[in-house]
């Protein structure tokens, strides 16, 4: 039988590896995203299609690979990190990166050049010019950190297969609801859905609170 | 008016796609002084634009170089002037942000920029919710609240009703007195150009055609299509068939029909000789300028302020402005038969190339 203290522990567990996937996928993303928005380069066209392409990335596909990359004979196999609680992370952060590109890429093209060309002319260069253009695409943006959060969130199958669903270790709210279904244990389920619902509804309320703020 | 260079423009040049559909801009060298307005006029297309987002160090590819004589900025004012997200203070605020400039300065620098374009009332307004000429007076403060030395302005008064045009217009002309600086304003509407602009550079096909003294500009333009661009409807080619005295030429523009111009062209020469409309006059016997002829009234066009008649005269047509609803301009129609005069210091020859 699962405790409340369980429920706690699997739902701070969640939001631990969860969080912290998010904020790599965004560390790692959004200077990304800048990058493909502002330069243009030979091969770019093809970067952007893989990013469009893995927007639609099948988390078991990743699951496999990361468990691959992590196995005991894989090429980082020695660093042991197989069945943890960063090989969940690691798996997540493939999973929300594109589409935390994407998104924030398609919001920051959407201002045309001639927005740039204006900034420029105001006199504004350099970091400040890219901390306005972030503020001036911030719902874009926001979007994006939404759309992440979703994928990780939801992300059942890769965390399955790296993070083995070990009790007390690397089981999240969704391997922990997959795991009693399958038993028939459906009350457990539900609870664990519960909070992982209750958990997604007020997160994305913050950041659509974020997001559709007045601009002033 | 004018003082020294502030902005000094050498061996301009932009190649975008290759001839013929590829574009060119080639120019030799502009200067702009301290405290004069320069009117850039050319057909669409002519890189009048591209001249002043080179000036204003925004056209990567451009090659030359452009020097400012001090430290003061080059704000470039677009023909769709974007606002940031957030209120018209904000808007105003930011060039200085981005300068870097300290906060209680940039609140007092913004507050007389707001209230130079009378903006006050707007100040914390949306940017988003203004109208094209409200956007534009925005753009302005943002331009003026940088203190620059060079002010570039493309189309400042594009799809402004008459009144906004007039009071902008004013409110430009008093910023442009106070702070001294040095303007380059591109404007389709000649019109609107001159009622700022002291002197006047034609561009064509990427090209400086010419650059002088606005007088001097739109008495005697380079070329033919310069002259057209510069108002001097009445383009007559024809050839100096003799000379007159010291210092005047003759030219045949149709069988008999002759006129005297201030020339050195030589007898011979094909010349095209133009005249602006408001020099042509017609005669009501009070005898001041010499008679050219008599011609016949084709068209009358009115916008109710000005007629334009178009007379054809001995096979060629001369166009004309009269004030609508009184004297000639109540009283002419077309089939009337009307003397003409024209001073030969109006009729300016250009040399057919």
């Amino acid at each position: 039988m699962t405790s409340d203290a369980d429920v706690f522990a699997i739902a701070l567990r969640t939001l631990a590896v969860s969080g912290a996937a998010l904020t790599c996928a965004l560390l790692l993303g959004l200077p990304t995203a800048l990058w493909l928005a502002r330069r243009r380069f030979s091969g770019r066209r093809v970067i952007v299609s893989l990013v469009n392409a893995g927007m639609g990335l099948p988390p078991v596909v990743v699951g496999l690979v990361v468990a691959l990359t992590l196995w005991r004979s894989g090429p980082l196999g020695s660093l042991g990190l197989m069945y943890t609680t960063t090989a969940m992370a690691v798996a997540q952060v493939l999973i929300a990166l594109p589409l935390v590109v994407g998104i924030s890429l398609a919001a920051l093209m959407a201002l045309g050049d001639e927005w740039h060309v204006q900034v420029r002319g105001l006199g504004v260069r350099g970091w400040r010019a890219t901390w306005l253009l972030v503020r001036e695409t911030r719902a874009g943006l926001l979007a994006a950190v939404i759309a992440g959060l979703g994928g990780i969130l939801s992300e059942v199958g890769a965390v399955m297969m790296v993070g083995g669903n070990l009790e007390g270790e690397t089981r999240v709210l969704t391997t922990g609801i997959l795991m009693y279904t399958q038993m028939g244990r459906f009350s457990e389920a539900l609870s664990l859905s519960a909070v992982l619902l209750g958990l997604t509804f007020v997160l994305a309320a913050v950041l659509t609170a974020l997001q559709q703020a007045e601009r002033a | 008016m004018s003082g020294a260079c502030v902005l000094s423009a050498r061996e301009l040049r932009i190649v975008r796609g290759a001839p013929p559909t590829g574009f060119m801009l080639a120019v030799a060298a502009l200067d702009l002084m301290a405290g004069e307005v320069l009117a850039v006029v050319g057909p669409n297309g002519a890189g009048k634009t591209t001249l002043l987002r080179a000036l204003a160090g925004l056209e990567p590819e451009c090659e030359g170089r452009v020097r400012r004589a001090n430290e003061r900025p080059v704000a470039m004012i677009f023909q769709r002037p974007v606002m940031l997200s957030g209120s018209v203070a904000f808007n105003v605020r930011a060039p200085l942000w981005g300068a870097g400039v300290p906060r209680t300065q940039a609140a007092r620098r913004a507050a007389a920029a707001l209230a130079r374009f009378r903006l006050e009332a707007f100040a914390g307004r949306s940017a988003a919710t203004l109208s094209g000429g409200e956007m534009r007076r925005v753009a302005l403060a943002q331009a003026f609240v940088r203190e620059p030395g060079v002010l570039l302005l493309d189309e400042p008064f594009d799809d402004l009703d008459v009144a906004a045009r007039e009071s902008l217009t004013l409110d430009l002309r008093s910023a442009i007195r106070d702070t001294g600086a040095a303007v380059a304003l591109v404007s389709h509407d000649l019109g609107q150009a001159l009622l700022l602009a002291e002197r006047i550079a034609v561009l064509i096909d990427g090209q400086l055609v010419q650059l002088g003294p606005r007088e001097q500009v739109l008495r005697q333009p380079a070329t033919p299509e310069a002259a057209r661009l510069l108002g001097m409807a009445n383009l007559l080619p024809g050839r100096v068939v003799a000379r007159e005295g010291e210092d005047r030429a003759v030219v045949e523009v149709g069988p008999g029909v002759r006129l005297s111009s201030v020339s050195d062209a030589a007898i011979g020469e094909h010349v095209v000789a133009g005249i602006r409309p408001e020099d042509v006059k017609i005669d009501v016997g009070r005898g001041a300028t010499p008679i050219v002829g008599k011609g016949r009234v084709l068209h009358t066009l009115s916008d109710g302020a000005l007629v334009t008649l178009q007379i054809d005269w001995g096979g060629a047509v001369l166009r004309t402005f009269l004030i609508a609803g009184r004297g000639l301009g109540h009283a002419l129609r077309p089939g009337d038969l009307v003397s003409l005069a024209i001073r030969p210091e109006d009729v300016h020859l250009m040399r057919m190339a």
